[in-house]
């Protein structure tokens, strides 16, 4: 683990994306110290523009902006990494058990996992948060986690299939190993990258799913996130009276920390599977290998 | 033949997954589902037509296995029920009305975005780590980080509001008369520039990175190494050996995407007051119409089951291995 830990922050996308997630975290544990306003009180006229005093301007209600942001990434994190790790955790039990296990439980799970996929998401979770009515954050937490183990599911299925065709796992068999203990010891520790792509993935998509069911009026209005911010601002008309940072703050936190998951990420899939690397061969090295195909009169 | 075959066996089933869980949610709710499912339809519908629409969705004084084969009479004989927001007209025709435009956005976009998007990761597989490489790969990772949310509210904003080049909502202007005008193919063109192009910006980074991940994987191969000591062109190489073989993963993302997409467009339609399904949606969401928001994950369902099996006629034709089974 502290080997993987040293190649991610050698790894330069990994180390920004993790500043970015890490900077993310302190915000939100230190919400209330951080945030300039109180986030229920009128401190500012209407759709007062961004000024020194309130650095992202003021919504309708006379709130400032960027203490709604601040507390809303309080929100925006616990529903984000609560989500993924429910999705994680089911696609990962799934995923494993049917790639062990084979035949019958492998046709039964694999058909399940199937059709979570074919049926589309955003909409199943519409009707599902419509029908529970003002949805907080952790029962949107829990539809998302519940709607979208599909995809882990599949590529962790996929990964021990061909995991237990190794001679090890074949060893553990064979010593009478039971089926536990080989999942836990042998198996999941060489699925680690997987599932490690797989939660932060889900993160990120939990995120961002939750900012839209918010949006389309589906969330609890009185709690503050990056989603309601959004659809308070929507259904005043932000943008058409002209008062965009209203929208911008949300907007900028959403893509600021999914640039940060999705760097972490990116650097675990070319860690994972080192041909995807987009690193530039060094010029000298270039040079070498040059001069040695020209001096054996071969084509570079 | 067979292949097919199995996968419309398995479509069927998924589409009976997706009609139990309108059947069930209501039903598991704490309360009297009748009255949580049809609490505003008191207000808009006459009492008969009320007791039709409980029928529909299986309302009937009896167990629930039969109440479930009547709703899946309903739904296979898509009878949908009668939308509460936007009486007298039913779900179908509500939907139905709305179908054409979602369709349209999602198509075009998913077809210009998988276009471009595969392209540019060929060329980018092609140059490893050359500059387009280095630039285009982390731009696409970037791309696939922005919600579909963000850009549709920043395209929004940037040309509709602030410089008025696009009209902020509507398919077409409303003063001219649909028809096969020039003039009115003109206007639908400019109402859906935005959201095709946002919807096509957030897939096409996608796109990018898994042409280009699956064609480094194929570059290795050996029969890509003999057909370079053949001394074949770097094109016919490129095009006919290694992106013909790296295509498949990326039909089946395709297909997927394709459903993400739809999710995609509800947001977007709400963003551009767009009138497809996602706006037509969001309407019933708040009114609180629950026939249509079931009716909506039926039809999605539907549309993404048949992208999925369009994705397996397509796979047929391009893997030959899965033609004799």
């Amino acid at each position: 683990m502290r080997g993987l830990f040293n190649i991610l922050l050698a790894n330069r996308k990994a180390a920004i994306g993790a500043a970015i997630v890490a900077f993310f975290f302190l915000i939100a544990l230190a919400a209330p110290l951080v945030a300039p306003f109180d986030i229920n009180q009128r401190v500012a006229s209407p759709h007062e523009a961004p000024s020194a005093e309130h650095v992202m301007g003021a919504t309708r209600m006379g709130r400032d902006v960027l203490s709604q942001t601040i507390h809303g990434t309080q929100t925006s994190l616990i529903v984000g990494f609560a989500a993924g790790l429910l999705v994680t955790v089911l696609g990962t039990a799934i995923g494993v058990t049917a790639g062990y296990f084979g035949g019958k439980v492998d046709e039964v799970l694999n058909l399940f996992t199937n059709i979570s996929l074919v049926i589309p998401n955003l909409p199943l979770m519409l009707v599902l948060a419509a029908f529970i009515g003002q949805t907080g954050p952790f029962v949107i937490a829990l539809i998302i986690g519940l709607t979208s183990w599909g995809w882990g599911a599949r590529v962790t299925r996929a990964q021990t299939l061909s995991l237990r065709q190794r001679d090890y796992i074949l060893a553990a068999e064979m010593l009478g190993e039971p089926a536990w203990r080989i999942i836990t010891f042998e198996l999941l520790p060489n699925l680690i990258s997987i599932i490690g792509f797989n939660f932060i993935g889900s993160v990120l998509y939990a995120v961002i799913t939750e900012a839209t069911l918010e949006f389309l009026g589906l969330g609890d209005p009185m709690v503050v996130s990056w989603g309601t911010m959004l659809y308070h601002a929507q259904s005043t008309s932000a943008l058409q009276v002209g008062a965009w940072w209203e929208m911008a703050a949300p907007c900028l936190a959403l893509v600021l920390f999914g640039s940060g998951l999705s760097l972490i990420n990116f650097a675990v899939d070319e860690i994972a599977n080192p041909r995807l690397r987009t690193v530039r061969v060094p010029a000298k090295v270039l040079a070498a290998l040059t001069n040695r195909a020209a001096n054996q009169g071969g084509r570079a | 033949m067979a292949f097919l075959l199995r996968r419309v066996g398995f479509y069927v089933a998924a589409f009976i997954v997706a009609a139990t869980f309108n059947f069930l949610i209501p039903r598991l709710m704490p309360g009297n589902p009748v009255d949580i499912m049809f609490a505003q339809a008191g207000g808009t519908l006459p009492p008969e037509a009320l007791a039709a629409l409980k029928e529909t969705f299986g309302f009937i004084d009896q167990p629930w296995p039969a109440q479930f084969v009547t709703y899946l009479k309903s739904v296979f004989t898509w009878d949908l029920g009668l939308s509460v927001k936007f009486h007298p007209l039913t779900v179908n025709e509500v939907l139905l009305r709305a179908l054409p435009w979602t369709l349209m956005l999602v198509l075009t976009s998913s077809l210009i975005a998988f276009a471009i998007g595969s392209l540019a990761g060929i060329l980018a597989a092609w140059r490893r780590g050359g500059r387009f490489d280095s630039i285009g790969a982390p731009i696409a990772l970037m791309m696939q980080a922005m919600p579909p949310l963000v850009t549709s509210l920043l395209a929004l904003f940037v040309f509709a509001i602030y410089w008025p080049v696009f009209p902020t909502g509507y398919a077409y202007d409303p003063e001219i008369d649909p028809g096969f005008s020039l003039e009115f193919f003109c206007s639908v063109f400019e109402h859906a520039f935005l959201p095709i192009v946002t919807m096509a910006l957030a897939q096409v980074g996608g796109y990018l990175i898994t042409m280009r991940n699956s064609m480094i994987n194929l570059l290795g191969e050996d029969y890509i190494v003999l057909g370079t000591a053949k001394g074949l062109s770097d094109r016919r190489l490129r095009m006919a050996y290694a992106a013909r073989n790296a295509l498949l993963p990326t039909v089946t993302s395709f297909a997927m995407t394709l459903g993400a997409s739809f999710g995609g467009a509800l947001v977007t339609e709400v963003v551009f007051n767009y009138p497809g399904l996602g706006y037509t949606l969001f309407q019933g969401i708040t009114a609180r119409d629950y026939p249509l928001i079931q009716g909506q994950l039926l039809i999605m369902t539907l549309a993404m089951l048949t992208a999925n099996f369009i994705a397996d006629v397509l796979y047929v034709a391009l893997d030959p291995r899965l033609r004799k089974g």
